[in-house]
């Protein structure tokens, strides 16, 4: 990425961002927590209809199971009226009207039986309930046409009879048991589903809970993070969690919303403090500036007086000089505009040796009126590092100023540019000052904490200074031994087309 | 008749060579440094009668310079030459003994006429502006 399309990313990002976010298909937790509601209500639907079908089939069981029951009643009674009266010649009516019973029973039931009872052999029963009520009403006639009782075949009759009797009673029998156990296993159903449907319940819901608390939870976490990260200085935007849009993404905007707030706000910071900044420098560049001005004036006295002794030589020395001083004032003059000027953030590749150099020169002459050394070490060859020139030297100048208020006498500042770790370049500006306590040291990058008199410090350099280095992905760090020393790191990555030789 | 010794230190070389011509035409003898630590080497070899000192100058300070000349002659008269007054440096030269201040830019004309005053004080009646 070129400097120019970094600066072109900035203005774009953040109305991109807050349409990205909003632009999101909604999903929001409302809808989340109605739809596992409304899935809990379809299982119960499910779950309480099966019940209602079950019942409704076990109480047509019930009533088949007691047809069944009457039929088999029926017939027993039947075979007891016939084996009296193969024993005492009696009751061969009722055996009849018992049969006729069972027929009328089976006749009227046979049709339902085929929805409700289980597939069997119930044709057979028929035609051997038909065939027993047969020789009954055979034995009937015969017993009518011999009024002495002696029945021919009569043996014959009663084998036949006896055959289908127990036939039918097996097989009703047979039938009425299956019925009854089909019967209970749909008892044991009914009562068991309400139970499996309370366990499934049970962990349906465990799992919603802990599904939805997730979905809670983290982007909560997420947010917690990214809150602690603005605080450090970085206002980057949020980047949406989701890849729909829910409450969350709400507070995502809000909070995009109240960074571009802040990062406004901390742009005019920066620059008040820079101001704060120019009017302390003005007096040590008013000094340098009398240096130049000075030997113009002297010059052009010294011409003027002297004009007709003057070789021509000693002419064109005098006028090199007068043009060589204005060069002079000139460039100090634009050494503090360059800094004062107010532009628009812009990422230039910069030669980081030679902006600390010319920070170092803004602050020499105010180091030079207190009688206090700034000695500058540049590593040859450092790579460029991509930044805003006139917010990093204000950094650079919030630090070295920081050091001359620190040093008393004797005073020494060492101001180093070297390579950090990998693809770092660092900034040491070290003092032999009276040090930061232990337990001043972590506060010292909050905003508004200060240790000057009231007046003095507004509290907020070391603040704005780190927001600046942060926007330029760097970091800065603070070192120190009461009464010995105080080191700030500066520490920048250098840019990345430039990568080391 | 007797020429005034004047010791002239200043770190940037113009004002130096500029001022000399106009010094030795007023019939003073006049030497220049430009680094303090040999000015200092020469007031301590040397008794000047007047020395003329830039106040800022890297390591050591005009107040220094003064301290230094009041140290090895009393009688010499020093002339304090600043890019920025405050108050509390002119007070403290004074209180220290320094004959007068002069802030930069100044013409070459007010020195010279400065240095005269101190050399007429000091008995060299026949130097004139």
């Amino acid at each position: 990425m070129t400097p120019d399309t970094i600066a072109a990313q900035g203005k774009n990002d953040i109305a991109a961002d807050e349409k990205d976010l909003l632009e999101r298909p909604v999903f929001s937790f409302r809808f989340q927590i109605i739809l596992g509601f409304f899935t809990f209500f379809i299982l119960s639907v499910v779950v309480t209809v099966g019940a209602m079908i079950t019942i409704n089939q076990i109480e047509k069981k019930i009533t088949t199971v007691q047809t069944w029951e009457q039929f088999l009643f029926n017939i027993e009674q039947a075979r007891r009226w016939e084996k009296n009266f193969f024993l005492y010649g009696t009751n061969l009516e009722d055996a009849l009207s018992s049969t006729t019973e069972a027929q009328a029973i089976l006749a009227e039931n046979l049709k339902k039986f085929e929805g409700s009872s289980i597939p069997a052999a119930k044709e057979n029963i028929k035609k051997h309930l038909d065939l027993y009520h047969g020789k009954l009403l055979q034995l009937n006639q015969l017993v009518k046409e011999s009024p002495d009782h002696s029945i021919p075949r009569a043996d014959l009759i009663e084998n036949d009879l006896r055959r289908y009797g127990a036939s039918i009673v097996g097989d009703a029998a047979d039938l009425t048991a299956r019925e009854h156990d089909l019967l209970f296993r749909w008892l044991q159903l009914v009562q068991r589903v309400p139970a499996y449907f309370l366990v499934f319940l049970f962990f349906l819901m465990i799992y919603m809970t802990r599904f939805l608390s997730r979905r809670f939870m983290k982007p909560l976490k997420y947010l917690v993070n990214e809150t602690r990260r603005i605080a450090r200085g970085d206002f980057t935007p949020v980047q949406p969690l989701r890849k729909f849009r829910d409450e969350f993404t709400t507070v995502e905007v809000a909070i995009n919303r109240m960074l571009r707030e802040l990062e406004s706000r901390q742009n005019s910071l920066i620059e008040s403090h820079k101001l704060r900044a120019v009017g302390i420098l003005t007096a040590g560049v008013a000094h340098e500036l009398n240096n130049p001005i000075n030997n113009i004036m002297l010059t052009a006295h010294s011409m003027l007086d002297e004009y007709d002794d003057l070789t021509k030589d000693e002419q064109i020395d005098m006028i090199t000089d007068i043009i060589g001083e204005t060069d002079r004032s000139r460039g100090i003059v634009h050494n503090l505009l360059d800094f004062t000027r107010e532009n628009k953030a812009t990422y230039d590749a910069i030669d980081l040796g030679s902006l600390v150099e010319e920070t170092t020169k803004l602050a020499k002459n105010q180091a030079r009126v207190r009688g206090i050394p700034i000695k500058l070490d540049v590593q040859p060859g450092l790579p460029p590092v991509l930044g805003d020139r006139q917010k990093l030297k204000q950094v650079f100048l919030n630090l070295i100023m920081n050091a001359l208020d620190a040093v008393g006498q004797n005073g020494l500042i060492q101001v180093r540019v070297r390579y950090h770790k990998l693809n770092y370049l660092s900034v040491q500006i070290e003092d032999n000052g009276a040090g930061i306590a232990p337990d001043v040291l972590p506060h010292i990058f909050d905003p508004f904490f200060t240790t000057k008199p009231v007046g003095k410090g507004t509290g907020l350099g070391l603040s704005v200074s780190r927001g600046i280095i942060n926007k330029h992905r760097g970091r800065i760090e603070a070192d120190s031994k009461p009464g010995a020393y105080t080191i700030f790191n500066v520490i920048l990555p250098y840019y990345p087309g430039s990568a080391n030789e | 008749m007797n020429s005034p010794e004047i010791l002239l230190i200043d770190d940037e070389p113009i004002v130096g060579q500029r001022l000399r011509t106009g010094l030795e035409k007023m019939g003073c003898k006049v030497e220049v440094a430009q680094d303090p630590k040999d000015a200092l080497a020469k007031i301590r070899g040397k008794r000047f009668d007047v020395v003329i000192t830039d106040i800022m100058m890297p390591e050591i300070n005009g107040i220094q310079v003064l301290e230094t000349v009041k140290e090895a002659n009393p009688d010499t008269q020093v002339i304090i030459i600043t890019g920025f007054a405050t108050s509390e440096l002119a007070r403290e030269a004074m209180e220290k003994g320094a004959y007068d201040m002069i802030a930069k830019p100044f013409k070459p004309a007010d020195l010279r006429g400065m240095v005269a005053k101190a050399a007429n004080e000091m008995g060299f009646t026949d130097i004139k502006e």
